[in-house]
């Protein structure tokens, strides 16, 4: 299914957004920080009340995307048509640049499991999920982007690495790819993969957003280690260099830094934005160059 | 190989009743218990983390172990159903009111049916109130038709004990409020409501609550003048009308309203 055709061209710029939290609501009225865009979790402003008359003011500054943490695009039994709803009419009130939703699932047998859960890498998962995906941009009328998760198990009868599913999903719905940087390494270390492969298979001209936030390490019963995706520290050296890499093949793109644990001081995650700015400034005068020598 | 349905039960088969032997069967990994007890860790903490916003007295009043202990067992019986977690929590109150290792807290369910109560006020949608003129450009004889539909963040709490002062004095830590609590002062009835200052729980008298549960409840305005004769329900609902407590109304069959003196409706 092609993508559909009014779903207006992104008016966020590939600079350095924040996620909005509710710690940092009355912050970012008061000082009004130079950041380009933001991001919100959908499911905080399903209701009214304070938190959507903060999010109304402060879209009035900055661009705002909204990013689902709970339709399950992976579930097997469909989409909740009454989430789905809550979701439109957020999207209605926010008019959001950009809308994103993950590869995982998170309800079963009407039970929400809150979290995204690893879906084995199927033909069937693929067919459930471009099925969904397809619901969904219908529903909204707009384009959406998916998110590759981070994983902390793998299952038997999984046989598409990641970044095909990712990739076929793109293609099969046009659908964008939210590229989140470190879960992409927590995973690739978490199942021995090699993250710059991963980013080597996915297509840049479907990258719409990048992720960056922390995570933490976590030791097994075995003496291995997993890394978790908590967001609740800065980023590591590691996925900077990362980012690097992804900026190196995909040009400029929006980026987002994500903080949902221990959240700092809204300084702290500006001066992380500041950081992703920095090097979306050299991706960008390495495009100029390059378009200058073409 | 399973089916996706059935991963996902037994995925859910490990999370929620703890049982994994389904589900690491179908893992291609070592430590698989380390593994799904991650997300098992995830599920229980995010959705333990959901009712403590909901029910903040509650958690003051058992300690944070106890919450966590009670939490999780009401999760395993009354797991979310979506991701709107603003939402759940509903059985809660009921919840605790049979959950026998609290028994002697028996003010707690009370308490835990007003937080309820104050959350779905904090969380409920936005919606205009009526707009009089509407009202007043009924025919008169239509008036006493009117059943009015409450602004969604209103609540009506009948509790046994004086859930609204314990609910009080434990969020502000007021010692000396909780410490002159008499548990026999009677039950309280409460007026829950979102006003553009916040969430507000005010005591409702004997009158003002029968009055306010039929008008809330949708009777016409035939129904609730007729019950509440004599007793200033006009000017209870001058003050409901003032205050945007409603945000709609409809005309009740004509056949079924009975036909009575009306206040005179200004807007």
């Amino acid at each position: 299914m092609s993508p559909p055709a009014i779903n207006p061209p992104s008016p966020i710029p590939a600079k350095a957004g924040i996620g909005l939290r509710f710690q940092h609501h009355q912050a970012v009225l008061d000082v009004a920080p130079d950041v380009a865009w933001m991001e919100v979790h959908t499911e905080n402003y399903m209701g009214g009340g304070t938190p959507l008359h903060y999010l109304d003011a402060i879209r009035s500054d900055y661009p705002i995307s909204l990013h689902g943490v709970g339709l399950s695009l992976g579930s097997a039994e469909g989409l909740d048509p009454a989430h789905l709803e809550r979701i439109r009419r957020v999207a209605e009130r926010i008019e959001p640049a950009l809308m994103s939703e993950h590869i995982a699932w998170s309800i079963t047998d009407g039970t929400y499991l809150a979290d995204l859960l690893p879906l084995p890498m199927t033909e069937e998962s693929l067919n459930v999920v471009c099925r969904h995906v397809d619901q969904v941009q219908s529903y909204m009328k707009r384009r959406i982007l998916v998110e590759n998760p981070s994983t902390y198990l793998r299952f038997c009868h999984s046989i598409i690495p990641e970044w095909e599913f990712m990739t076929a999903v793109a293609e099969r719905t046009g659908c964008g790819i939210l590229c989140d940087v470190n879960n992409i390494y927590v995973s690739a270390h978490n199942h021995g993969w090699d993250a710059s492969t991963y980013l080597a298979a996915l297509p840049p001209a479907v990258i719409g957003e990048i992720h960056l936030a922390g995570h933490s390490v976590r030791p097994l019963g075995d003496g291995s280690t997993l890394r978790i995706d908590d967001h609740g520290s800065r980023v590591i050296a590691e996925v900077w260099a990362l980012y690097r890499k992804a900026l190196e093949r995909f040009g400029p793109v929006p980026t987002l830094i994500e903080w949902d644990t221990d959240v700092p001081p809204l300084d702290v995650l500006l001066g992380e934005a500041d950081h992703a700015g920095a090097l979306l400034a050299l991706a960008d005068a390495a495009e100029a160059r390059n378009a200058d020598a073409a | 190989m399973p089916t996706l349905l059935e991963l996902q039960r037994a995925m859910r088969a490990s999370l929620v009743d703890r049982d994994d032997g389904a589900a690491a069967a179908m893992l291609a990994e070592n430590v698989p218990s380390d593994r799904l007890n991650i997300y098992r860790n995830t599920f229980v903490t995010g959705v333990t983390k959901a009712l403590r916003l909901s029910y903040p007295a509650v958690h003051r009043l058992v300690g944070a172990d106890f919450f966590e202990g009670v939490a999780g067992l009401f999760i395993a019986r009354h797991p979310p159903r979506s991701a709107y977690l603003d939402e759940y929590g509903a059985e809660f109150p009921e919840f605790l009111r049979n959950f026998q290792p609290a028994a002697s807290l028996v003010y707690l369910a009370d308490v835990a049916r007003l937080e309820w109560a104050v959350s779905r006020a904090i969380h409920a949608a936005d919606v205009e109130p009526l707009d009089l003129v509407r009202l007043s450009a009924l025919p008169p004889e239509d008036q006493s038709r009117v059943c009015f539909v409450p602004h969604p963040s209103i609540g009506l709490v009948h509790t046994d004990y004086p859930a609204d002062v314990i609910w009080r004095g434990v969020l502000s830590a007021d010692d000396a409020a909780l410490a002159g609590i008499d548990l026999d002062d009677g039950p309280a009835r409460l007026l829950v409501e979102r006003r553009a200052t916040g969430v507000e729980v005010s005591r409702l008298d004997d009158t003002a609550w029968r009055f306010a549960t039929m008008l809330c409840e949708g009777r016409s305005l035939a129904t609730v003048f007729g019950a509440a004769a004599d007793t200033g329900g006009d000017a209870l609902l001058a003050e409901y009308l003032a205050a945007g407590r409603f945000v709609d109304f409809r005309l009740a069959p004509a056949e079924f309203t009975v036909l009575t003196t009306l206040p005179e409706i200004v807007s």
